[in-house]
């Protein structure tokens, strides 16, 4: 039975009755929850359930029953015991994601477009209940994402019978444009969103679940892998494919394909721009970032789906000329396991899959190549499933680029969500393993965590429009692991030099947003949720660990690494995985140590070395 | 992979929807099944399809075609392949069971399938496996068969090969005895040709001899028996100091050579006294184990004989002081023999009945302690129909712990076997008349002797009956001057 969380919903929201969009924040908040993972779900209900148990003692009714006044100060009596801060911070995410939903709805409903959404580049797209139960192929690639779809495309490009099996099923650029950026969030990510690396502190770790896999949600940021991680990989863990020619072909092949260019001024937006501002005033290197996005109208909705179809995420650029060259993809196809003959002369080999259907109903594909790409954080529980997780460090290595956002209050709004979501990378610190980058919101899903509950909450949620914020990723040592067959069990366990980082990356972001112009900054930290002044900034910081920080996470890798030495690497410099013969591994989790940017160019550039090194 | 194979039936009936159609259509698949080796439940094992299948209104072949991949357990999965035409369309079936151990059942007898025409779908559906009706006609249809030789002629790998019987296989162990012995009937003449060739390794330890002998049994009765004898000479292994221009190329250690004589693979040459032979033979049939094939394999038995093909013909010039008998596609087979020497009592027969059928039987008493005072062991494999009866010879030699067996009556001139095995029973009576018949004296390895009396031109009849409701005749067969036989005592 579900807990009720209206009066919980009032409270933080601080809803007096005087504006009508509060009262269907709840049943919103219900439909986020809805698409979470059962625990996050049970988790969250419980923390309002022992919030009312809470009211319930101190004022005699449930939060539900109180008057606005008694809400508020059961409230801030809960927020004045910093032990509780972190609960009260874990029911406001969802909260506020569908409060300022609906308060856009209410009181700024978005335009329709002028001109109807662009038809996307056809796709042989069948859904798994239409599949037949039994089908041979020649290649069967696991996931459709930025890695899957490269591999697809190769294949088939050499004349292979090819299948891309995705989970997720096929949106449209039209079915972006219809709903709203929070329904498209609940049903593009994976746990809706929800997906959490255990450890202190967790990470949110979403990803994408659709037909293009990540590269649907993701920002459009496409970095070229950088020469020295290049040469680590070719150095230390010996691999031939990341030669920096013959890898720089791929990379030149890949943005090719995505139509990288730098993202031009005029959609920019005044976050990015207050980026610029300070950076420029700081002397830090700094520019707009190289995009996939040729003709961004500058929606701010890259990672709910681009409503304009500017964002050339694979399913838009890579999958068509796939379908085109003969590939099929089939949707709504969880992969149960991969099907191994044992007894084949020479070892174990693959020899197709085994897939669920919604309905739960299984079909099975024979092909003699799989190619895994579904992800880092699913490839591992995969192989472990199929029998093909023997391998000690299948699993490990997971790095993800933890990353920490900070919000900067100007005097003049900003609007952020008016202009490219990700639109300037600020680089002074890049060789030092930060990268900060000028991120916002979709409209209305404001990633930031806002400080404050009841009336102090609702005041910052009415003034978001004069927030900047920047985010910074840092380059991490591999502290995680995907554990678990079924499904995937998450640890990340932040590296003290990591945490150090982290920390260093918040100075430097307000540092930069300081010398915008911001008359504050908004940390996230529930202990110390602002600074006026970069002085009064380090001095809070300085007392705080980046155990305090909400930190979020968009690039697990490594997870099956490549590497020459059979002892460290679960696949070998090839791509091939170790123990069976067959399996490709074609995706982030292929990369052997963290790739320091934003990694979709150099997923495709190494499903594009290991499928072609496979032909 | 061992000489036995695996063949079984199987009943599947479905459902199939084809491209564009609405409504799903019955179908049903017969199967017989065949398989070069005996399933391997561990392993994954090769089958061969025929049979028929039957789409409801769209297909009805009785002559698919196609390959069953029986892997239950190491791969999960029994895959059926189906090619069949609808139409004069050829189309194939493909569709595998995939085995869930969680589901034993359900997923051993429900077999999703696609029906692919050059390669596009063309339709889905799914057969199963009636459990209540065709289970038990399932578990029955399994036959273990020993595997024979391809239609196109071919030996099928693993299969018995006739040459590969023929190298000698003495061990250089004293005390053994080793025969090549081909006995043939000349169809124009009605002459009967027996050409022994013999191996012996004295049980004292002295060197081991080749000789034999090479008889003739006149057609017509009148004339007499003629004989001669060649050897003793010191037996040279193969590849010894034989004098090349004695051998054939290749014939070194394939059969029989020795003081210029051969009875090798597909060649029987020399001369003895009045006789010279140069014969080609041109072996037909699939190998008979007259005694119990394990015996052949490992000699745990006192001897062993065996046909390594019994219907081959032979054809060349066979001389007689100087009068040459030619020889056409003649009948007859080269038999082989080894053991440690000749039992106490014998009788033998070999019978060609017509039509690719052979009768050949050895009825022995034993030189063995204990084995001596039981009556003759009855080893009889009659060759019929391609299939061989009883289906193991060590039920025609020693029943059920001896209840049961055939019996024979070895005498002279007549001699008999009867027996009983299933639904079946058979009646042989050899007769040898005396004046057809050749005595021979017999010297064992360990120097004792047996006489044998030999007949080339003898007469056989036996009757077949089978059971149904009373003994109804099956067949019947009188050969006139056309069995070879022999009996031998001491």
């Amino acid at each position: 039975m579900s807990y009720r969380l209206d009066g919980l919903v009032a409270a933080l929201l601080a809803d007096d009755g005087s504006e009508a969009w509060p009262g269907a924040v709840p049943a919103r908040v219900e439909n986020v929850l809805g698409s979470m993972p059962r625990a996050a779900r049970a988790g969250v209900r419980a923390a309002a359930a022992a919030v009312d148990a809470y009211a319930l003692l101190r004022a005699g009714r449930g939060m539900g029953r109180l008057t606005p006044q008694e809400r508020e100060t059961v409230l801030s009596s809960l927020a004045a015991r910093p032990a509780l801060l972190p609960v009260l911070d874990a029911l406001k995410v969802p909260v506020m994601l569908a409060a300022g939903t609906e308060r856009m709805l209410h009181k700024e409903p978005p335009a329709r477009p002028v001109l109807p959404p662009p038809a996307d580049p056809p796709l042989d797209c069948v859904p798994s209940t239409e599949w037949p139960a039994r089908a041979t192929a020649d290649a069967v690639v696991v996931g459709s994402g930025a890695g899957g779809a490269v591999a697809a495309r190769t294949l088939a490009r050499a004349g292979m019978r090819v299948l891309v099996l995705e989970e997720g099923r096929h949106h449209t650029t039209g079915d972006f444009g219809r709903r709203a950026p929070l329904d498209r969030f609940t049903e593009l990510y994976r746990d809706g969103g929800g997906t959490i690396a255990l450890g202190n502190p967790p990470v949110v770790l979403p990803v994408g679940r659709a037909v293009g896999g990540t590269t649907v949600v993701n920002s459009g940021t496409c970095y070229r892998t950088p020469d020295h991680v290049l040469e680590r990989w070719r150095d230390t863990f010996g691999l031939p494919l990341a030669d920096a020619d013959a890898f720089g072909a791929y990379l030149d092949e890949a943005e090719r394909t995505l139509q990288v260019a730098t993202q031009p001024m005029d959609v920019l937006g005044r976050n990015g721009r207050t980026a610029l501002l300070g950076a420029e005033r700081l002397g830090w290197e700094a520019a707009p970032l190289r995009r996939n996005a040729p003709g961004c109208k500058g929606s701010c909705q890259c990672v709910v789906g681009c409503p304009t179809g500017a964002k050339q995420s694979v399913q838009l650029s890579v999958l068509p000329d796939a379908c085109s060259a003969g590939a099929r993809i089939v949707t709504g196809a969880y992969v149960r396991r991969i099907l191994v003959e044992r007894d084949r002369p020479g070892g174990p080999r693959a020899c197709g899959v085994a897939v669920r259907r919604p309905d739960g109903s299984e079909l099975e594909i024979l092909s003699p190549l799989v190619v895994v790409a579904a992800g880092a954080l699913n490839s591992p529980p995969l192989l472990r499933r199929s029998g093909l997780g023997g391998h000690p460090r299948l699993g490990r290595n997971l790095a993800v680029h933890p990353a920490a956002s900070v919000a900067g209050r100007f005097a003049e709004p900003v609007t952020a969500w008016q202009g490219v979501l990700q639109s300037v990378g600020v680089e002074e610190l890049h060789g030092d393993g930060i990268l900060i980058e000028a991120t916002a919101g979709p409209p209305g899903m404001g990633s930031f965590v806002l400080p404050g509950v009841g009336r102090g909450l609702r005041a910052e949620l009415d003034g978001a429009n004069s927030l900047a914020t920047v985010g910074a990723m840092i380059a991490d040592l591999p502290s995680g692991r995907v554990l678990g067959a079924r499904h995937p069990l998450l640890r990340y366990d932040l590296a003290p030099r990591d945490g150090r980082r982290l920390m260093r990356a918040v100075t430097a972001m307000g540092e930069l947003l300081f010398a915008a112009g911001a008359e504050e900054v908004l940390t996230g930290i529930a202990a110390a949720p602002s600074a006026r002044t970069q002085a009064e900034l380090e001095e809070k910081l300085s007392r705080l660990s980046a155990r305090q920080l909400h930190l979020s996470a968009f690039h697990p890798t490594g997870t099956v690494a490549l590497g020459a030495d059979p002892q460290t690497a679960p696949a070998d410099e090839h791509g091939r995985l170790r123990g069976v013969r067959g399996v490709l591994v074609a995706d982030g989790s292929a990369l052997p140590s963290c790739p320091e940017v934003n990694p979709q160019l150099t997923i495709m550039a190494t499903s594009l070395a290991v499928s072609n090194g496979s032909l | 992979m061992g000489a036995r194979g695996t063949a079984f039936s199987e009943v599947m009936a479905g459902s199939v929807r084809l491209a564009g159609e609405r409504e799903p259509r019955p179908v049903r698949l017969d199967l017989d099944v065949r398989a070069d080796e005996v399933l391997r439940p561990m392993g994954t094992t090769e089958g061969r399809l025929t049979g028929r299948v039957r789409v409801a209104g769209w297909a009805d072949d009785t002559g698919i075609r196609g390959e069953l991949e029986i892997s239950p357990l190491a791969r999960r999965r029994i895959r059926y392949r189906v090619h069949f035409t609808a139409g004069g369309r050829s189309c194939m079936l493909d569709g595998w069971k995939s085995i869930s151990p969680a589901r034993p059942v359900k997923s051993m007898t429900v077999l999703p399938f696609v029906l692919l025409e050059d390669g596009e779908q063309t339709g889905e559906g799914t057969l199963r496996f009636p459990l209540a009706t065709q289970l038990l006609p399932f578990l029955g249809s399994f036959r273990f068969p020993r595997r024979t030789a391809s239609p196109s002629g071919a030996v099928g790998p693993g299969a018995a090969d006739p040459d590969g019987l023929l190298p000698p296989r003495w061990d250089g162990a004293a005390g053994r005895t080793e025969v090549w012995y081909t006995t043939v009937t000349d169809p124009e003449s009605g002459t009967g040709l027996w050409l022994h060739h013999e191996l012996v390794a004295p049980a004292d330890g002295s060197g081991a001899y080749a000789h034999g002998w090479v008889a003739q049994f006149p057609g017509n009765g009148q004339e007499p028996v003629r004989h001669a004898r060649f050897g003793p000479e010191p037996w040279k292994p193969a590849g010894g100091q034989d004098r090349a221009d004695e051998v054939s190329d290749g014939a070194r250690g394939s059969g029989f050579t020795s003081g210029g004589i051969e009875a090798v693979p597909g060649r029987l040459r020399g001369s003895a006294g009045p006789f010279s032979w140069d014969l080609t033979e041109q072996p037909d049939g699939e190998p008979l184990f007259t005694f119990p094939r394990w015996s052949w394999r490992r000699p745990l038995l006192p001897a062993a004989q065996i046909v390594p093909a019994p219907q081959a013909t032979y054809s060349g010039s066979f001389t007689h002081d100087g009068r040459e008998l030619r020889l056409d596609d003649a009948q007859g087979a080269t038999a082989r023999i080894y053991g440690h020497g000749n039992a106490r009592r014998w009788a033998w027969l070999h019978a060609h009945l017509g039509g690719g059928d052979v009768l050949e039987i050895v009825a022995a008493v034993s030189m063995r302690p204990v084995l001596r005072r039981l009556p003759p062991l009855v080893f009889l494999r009659l060759r019929k129909d391609g299939r061989t009866w009883p289906r193991r010879v060590e039920r025609a030699a020693v029943g059920w712990a001896g209840a049961g067996r055939f019996r024979a009556d070895i005498g002279l001139p007549v001699w008999t076997v009867t027996g009983r095995s299933g639904m079946r029973r058979v009646k042989v009576v050899v007769t040898q008349p005396e004046e057809r018949t050749l005595a021979l004296d017999y010297t064992d390895p360990d120097g004792s002797g047996a006489v044998c009396r030999n007949s080339e031109t003898a007469d056989a009849h036996i009757l077949l009956e089978r059971w149904w409701g009373r003994w109804r005749k099956e067949a019947e067969w009188s050969l006139d001057g056309t069995a070879h036989a022999e009996v031998g005592d001491r």
